[in-house]
């Protein structure tokens, strides 16, 4: 059933914009012809964002460390991790935060976290976010879609003057297909720049390749009011998330501002990421935390 | 003109016709990495449409690390006389050679450094003392220039030398010390010396004339440029052409960290799409292994994708790619979920590539393993006595022996 005629035809309707039946994704997400299903998302990757890969150098701190941690010169993004218990702690967090940062955007927090600390109360949000943003905080890091019962939560966030980053999706289980459909169906609303389509969490079966690259590249084909389909260099390996790039991918988080001390060997990881992109025959492009492009690394 | 030309090509594969190098050269550099990955997949599917990937359990052992020939690639070797040299004692080795059994493994990879004081009279007494311990065990040794080495140490034909070790209990030769088979590149790659191009040839056709099956490989990633990898692929069809004597193709890449030649290493998509060339070209092998020792893994098991129908070795142990840093681990259960993941069958074989049954793990209770073993633990420098029985070549193994 799933011959080169049937993708072809998908292929087809992708491209005059008609939206595949659910019995066309639930082939997709289940096909072993992995090397078709990736043509089309890369296809589908190529006419949306061109030959570009974009990729973020990430400097990632606690709440509680950032100050000591401090942020390398060349990140483009400081990455808060944790969530402090009260709002004062949270403020106080990220003004050390945005201190420290100077002129780089610093982002952090979950927002269904954010949502929690408030109980779920309108106002005392729009308040928190507000003052966040007073703080310095450019960006919430992450909405987590199987934790977001509402995505009304994702425009509030962005009204109130801090945007989500980026959709998450946390388990690696089956029904992160679905977690993509939720996204999709979510649709202008839930406006946020790029959805990480692989788990966050490290289950005691790891992923398969099939598994990660199958998920990345419904993502590029089920979720199309997203711009960017990430993978995270640091979580997920130079390895894969270059294959991932070519699988519909066109965005790499997570890539370490400092050198990268693989086998003990010492290597710059600017030099190794820009590598791996244009193995994959696409021009890298470095973005900071707010996705504005600050370089082409042209050869 | 250059679009005319890469749809000549595909047609060509498409057609089951021949690629030349131009082909071959066009496909790899211009053709996009899925484009060419459908192809591969095509014409794996083509040649196994039984679906059946392949494994093999077995052991990889280094018998010894001391070598001569100071490959700049290499980060395994040792050189005489230094206090991490080691060779592994008869007993070790029957060690090594049942746990593996126990595992339900029946072959060694036997291969090491080309060591002047282990003469041909250690790899013959060896060989036989594990044939009369186990008949049927396998012995997958002494790749081409381990031979060479021997041929020189022992004065004797390359010819003679592996009559002498079948004689002995050789099953078959493993393809490694190939890296690319182009005389400038091996020059760079201080292996000239070593083994020639057509030394490395000449080795595998005797191989292949005594009745012996032989695998070959390519090492990529270091100076050679696409065309080369090429001609080392044409090179190896010529003599499969010729006498139809290997059984499989395995590739991976140059591993820099701790090497005298350093750089840094090719990438995954480099992996894939070298290995969906080797399917294209190698049109007279039957089957191709996918690398997840070197690629770990996920880009391991998308090797099945790109032209793999092996998983290569459950390998129980490893010290060469692990010396460059590389430390992958994938046991029976892993390798099997992999393949079964990925819309396969997975089913045990031979060095032969003949079935051998299903996992072993599904038929008995077989130990989980969760990381690669050693030749030796750190720290052991012990000797084994039977080494005074044969004369050493070197000066440090002189004054070891006379002490
Ligand atoms: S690759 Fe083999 S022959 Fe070359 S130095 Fe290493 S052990 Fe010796």
């Amino acid at each position: 059933m799933t011959d080169a005629s049937w993708f072809e035809a998908v292929g087809d309707k992708l491209r005059d914009g008609v939206s595949l039946s659910e019995s066309e994704i639930a082939v997709l997400s289940e096909t072993r012809d992995l090397v078709r299903l990736g043509a089309l998302a890369d296809e589908r990757r190529r006419r949306l964002r061109g030959d570009r890969a974009t990729f973020v150098r990430v400097a990632e701190a606690t709440t509680t460390d950032a100050v000591e941690v401090g942020v390398p010169r060349q990140a483009g993004e400081l990455r808060l991790a944790g969530c402090p218990a009260t709002d004062s702690l949270l403020l106080q967090s990220v003004r050390e935060a945005a201190r420290i940062a100077g002129d780089v955007p610093v982002s952090g927090f979950a927002l269904d976290e954010l949502v929690d600390l408030c109980r779920r109360d309108v106002a005392r949000f729009d308040d928190l976010v507000a003052a966040l943003r007073t703080e310095g905080l450019a960006y919430i890091a992450e909405a987590r879609v199987e934790r977001t019962e509402d995505p009304a939560w994702v425009a509030r966030a962005s009204a109130a003057g801090v945007p989500v980053a980026r959709w998450t999706v946390c388990d690696q289980a089956a029904d992160g297909n679905s977690a993509l459909q939720r996204v999709a169906r979510w649709g202008g609303d839930a406006a946020v720049p790029a959805l990480a389509p692989l788990s966050r969490t490290l289950s005691e079966k790891p992923s398969t390749g099939y598994e990660d690259v199958r998920r990345v590249a419904l993502a590029r084909l089920l979720v199309d009011n997203i711009d960017s389909i990430q993978v995270d260099w640091r979580r997920y390996g130079p390895q894969l998330a270059q294959v991932a790039l070519t699988f519909g991918a066109d965005d790499i988080d997570g890539v370490s501002p400092g050198d990268s001390e693989e086998h003990g060997t010492r290597r710059s990881t600017l030099g190794e990421i820009t590598r791996n992109i244009r193995a994959a025959c696409l021009v890298p492009v470095e973005r900071d935390g707010r996705f504005r492009t600050l370089r082409t690394h042209h050869q | 003109m250059t679009s005319r030309r890469i749809d000549d090509a595909v047609r060509r594969v498409l057609d089951g016709g021949r690629l030349g190098p131009a082909d071959a050269l066009v496909l790899y550099t211009d053709l996009s990495t899925n484009e060419l990955g459908q192809l591969a997949d095509a014409v794996r599917a083509a040649r196994h449409p039984d679906r059946i990937v392949t494994y093999i359990i077995d052991r990889n052992v280094n018998y010894t690390n001391v070598c001569v020939a100071r490959c700049n690639f290499c980060a395994f070797y040792r050189e005489v006389g230094a206090t991490d040299g080691y060779v592994l004692g008869f007993d070790e080795i029957f060690a090594k050679i049942d746990e593996t059994i126990a595992v339900g493994g029946m072959q060694l990879l036997l291969q090491g450094g080309h060591n002047p004081d282990l003469p041909l009279a250690w790899y013959e007494d060896l060989f036989r003392a594990v044939k009369t311990r186990h008949p049927d065990f396998k012995l997958h040794a002494l790749s081409p220039p381990e031979v060479i080495h021997l041929s020189r140490l022992s004065q004797l034909p390359a010819r003679t030398v592996i009559d002498r070790l079948v004689a002995a209990g050789l099953d078959s030769i493993p393809g490694g010390g190939a890296e690319i088979l182009v005389d400038r590149v091996r020059k760079h790659l201080n292996c000239y010396g070593k083994a020639t191009a057509t030394e490395w040839i000449d080795v595998m056709r005797h191989a292949h004339e005594a009745g012996l099956r032989t695998t070959a490989t390519m090492m990529y990633g270091t100076v050679e440029r696409p065309d080369e990898r090429i001609e080392h692929l044409l090179r190896l069809r010529e003599l499969q052409d010729e006498t139809g004597g290997f059984t499989a193709f395995i590739t991976w890449s140059f591993q820099p960290s701790n090497t005298e030649l350093g750089g840094v290493g090719a990438t995954g998509v480099e992996y894939l799409r070298t290995l969906a060339l080797a399917r294209l070209v190698l049109d007279n092998f039957d089957n191709l292994q996918a690398s997840w020792v070197t690629q770990g893994g996920k880009v391991g098991q998308l090797s099945l994708a790109y032209g793999a129908n092996d998983m290569g070795s459950v390998m129980i142990e490893e010290n060469v790619v692990r010396s460059a840093g590389a430390a992958y681990c994938m046991d029976e259960v892993e390798i099997v979920r992999n393949i079964e993941d990925a819309g396969f069958v997975p089913k045990r074989r031979d060095m032969q590539y003949k079935t051998l049954g299903d996992p072993v793990f599904r038929e008995r209770q077989v130990p989980r393993m969760t990381a690669l073993a050693t030749a030796r633990d750190a720290g052991d420098t012990s000797v084994p006595v039977e080494l005074d029985r044969y004369p050493a070549r070197s000066l440090a193994g002189k004054r070891r022996q006379s002490a």
